[in-house]
């Protein structure tokens, strides 16, 4: 939302002139001139005493517009783009790995839902480590209730590591500092993590992080909504959108977790409602209830994979 | 005064009329789920339906099946041969899904035996394929602004596409996505501040209208969006409904009963002019995966519905 007076420094064409004439129309920042209608605009520009000058104007804003768009991409582009900078990360649980055909794939916002103690917080542990073992990038992790444990990631490094090797504490060591943690305890810090974290992303300063982790994203969410005011649930969209911009942009692999609540009949839901179901791109559910062979986890949503799909893990 | 005659003289009759309108913009019967109505280049149907039910995988039928030629080669696929615009509001659009789908359509079409995906043994024709996905074309926007900027701009862009005859269809996934952000977009605080727009759910909505009106009379296309709905009341978050264990779970299909709200503003609902409602059925073939879905058009309302099932990506119409 910028006012046309900063645009002046870059194209002189849009001149007190031209800022008075769309001032007339109520149009004072770039936004305006979005939602206003282009033609008549042009009319009246034509109706001017100089329509020449404002004419160009006109067609200067909208080129500045064009500009600072995304340009379209055919299906053939996309599949390039999907197939190089897209690729599956391996969240260390071959339950998981299988079910979701080689495992997290980047671009993709996955929520893990599942009741307390299900294993999320587990999940993300073991992802965040394998994640900095085997590939070459950091992991950013948001811990909201100091769930995150650096014993138990130090735990699953030195499992994953080769026993003979003799330079386990170093190697650990060195995978660790690759998992970043932050302490985040409200929704505002979040956001405006996010985008200290996406500017960073896009202006290349930090390294390539490969894995963004937020654990539980509902926490955070959850005391905003409801009432009957919609800031809460925009609070909500906007966090979304951020993530999957984040996401698709810088072909990073966003985890999320949720709790689930009291639904009709006794029943357990996911938490956050109905207008979050269409945000994330992959829902995986994890059901409560131990058995021998694990913990079960199906697919609730995914954009290519049939949905009620399950499959046991176990996180060692 | 003779100027003032040509006023009133005819142009064309009616059946002229007529025949050129048919001539230049035919109804086309789509394959299901659309093939109980038949539709044509400057309707635009709204596709309705709760998270998750198959909404853009219905957008990926309908996207294939303009893409793909008439014919190639000898076999023949039935499709238009003409270009496709998708509008990513939801962004979460997965390129695999369409490309799966495109490849599964074509191997089936060439009657050759299925494999599986993974094996190498599926030899389908890569020119086509090629040739089909360059006819897609695709562009997401992260908030309202930008997709205004690129209905804006989209002018230009389908001239560019071979002279702009060969777009065919608009693919709008999700025009309810930026509802919550543009409920709670800032107000300006000085409300008479000269005849400034102010910003706004229904002011952006009304300018989305607008900009693409103005496309559909530039270039005539088929525009189909969709659109998540919530059913029945709204319930509170404080309420639960508490049932005894021993008491049956409602029924599933009186949900049938209940009618969907509308939350776009009316000046949406009144540009649309076919509205299709998709429901998911649960409990009838829980076995295998295959969720089942039933359509149903609201507007113009039809009392009668169809159902499909989804079987790894594709539509399947029981008989």
């Amino acid at each position: 939302m910028a006012p046309l007076e900063d645009l002046e420094r870059d194209y002189p064409i849009i001149d007190s002139n031209f800022r008075m004439f769309c001032a007339s129309h109520g149009i004072f920042t770039d936004t305006d001139f979005l939602l206003h209608d282009l033609s008549a605009l042009e009319a009246f520009a034509r109706q001017d005493y100089a329509p020449d000058k404002l004419e160009q104007g006109i067609k200067q804003m909208i080129s500045i517009i064009e500009s600072g768009q995304r340009p379209w991409l055919n299906g053939v582009e996309l599949l390039e783009d999907s197939q190089l900078n897209k690729c599956t990360l391996s969240t260390g649980c071959e339950g998981i790995d299988i079910l979701l055909q080689g495992g997290l794939r980047e671009g993709h916002v996955t929520e893990l839902v599942g009741p307390s103690c299900s294993g999320k917080t587990q999940i993300c542990l073991k992802s965040a480590s394998h994640v900095a073992r085997n590939s070459l990038g950091k992991v950013v992790y948001f811990d909201t209730g100091n769930s995150f444990s650096p014993k138990r990631v130090a735990q699953f490094l030195s499992l994953l590591s080769d026993p003979s090797a003799t330079q386990t504490n170093k190697a650990v060591e060195r995978d660790m500092s690759s998992i970043v943690c932050h302490s985040v305890f409200d929704i505002f810090t979040l956001l405006d993590m996010l985008r200290q974290l996406m500017n960073n992303l896009r202006s290349q300063i930090s390294f390539q992080v490969r894995m963004l982790i937020i654990d539980s994203l509902s926490s955070l969410i959850a005391p905003v909504l409801g009432g009957g005011g919609a800031h809460g649930h925009a609070l909500m969209a906007t966090a979304g959108f951020l993530l999957k911009e984040i996401a698709h942009e810088s072909n990073l692999c966003v985890v999320v977790t949720n709790h689930m609540v009291a639904g009709e009949a006794g029943m357990l839901k996911p938490a956050l409602g109905e207008s979050w179901k269409s945000i994330p791109h992959v829902r995986l559910l994890l059901s409560g209830k131990y058995s021998a062979t694990g913990t079960r986890i199906t697919i609730l949503k995914h954009p290519y994979l049939a949905s009620g799909k399950s499959a046991d893990f176990v996180v060692l | 005064m003779t100027s003032a005659f040509s006023w009133i003289a005819a142009d064309e009759t009616a059946e002229q009329a007529l025949v050129r309108i048919y001539k230049k913009r035919p109804f086309l019967i789509f394959p299901p789920p659309f093939h109980r109505l038949p539709l044509r280049a400057g309707n635009v149907v709204e596709i309705v339906g709760p998270s998750p039910s198959a909404k853009t995988l219905i957008l990926i039928q309908a996207a294939i099946n303009c893409i793909l030629p008439k014919e190639w080669k000898g076999v023949s696929y039935g499709g238009l041969e003409r270009a496709v615009l998708f509008i990513d509001l939801d962004c979460r659009f997965d390129v695999s899904s369409i490309s799966r789908a495109l490849q599964r359509r074509i191997i089936d079409a060439n009657g050759l035996r299925r494999s599986s995906l993974k094996g190498n043994g599926n030899e389908y024709d890569k020119e086509l394929f090629v040739s089909s996905m360059r006819r897609f074309l695709y562009t997401r926007c992260y908030n309202s602004f930008e997709f205004l900027a690129t209905l804006k701009t989209l002018h230009h862009r389908i001239q560019q596409e071979k002279g702009g005859s060969a777009v065919y269809m608009l693919l709008i996934d999700s025009i309810g996505a930026f509802y919550w952000m543009d409920r709670a977009l800032p107000t300006s605080s000085t409300g008479n501040n000269n005849n400034r727009k102010s910003l706004s759910l229904q002011t952006v909505v009304e300018t989305v209208v607008q900009e693409i009106q103005r496309l559909l009379v530039a270039h005539p296309m088929l525009v189909l969006a969709t659109k998540s709905a919530a059913f029945g009341d709204k319930q509170s978050i404080t309420e639960v409904i508490r049932k005894r264990p021993d008491e049956k779970m409602p029924d599933p299909r009186d949900a049938q009963n209940k009618p969907h709200r509308c939350f776009m503003p009316s000046v949406w609902q009144s540009f649309v002019s076919h509205r299709m409602l998709l429901r998911a059925l649960d409990g009838e073939s829980k076995h295998q995966n295959r969720p089942t879905f039933s359509t149903e058009w609201l507007l113009p309302p039809l009392n009668c519905s169809d159902h499909f099932t989804v079987n790894d990506g594709c539509l399947l119409i029981p008989k």
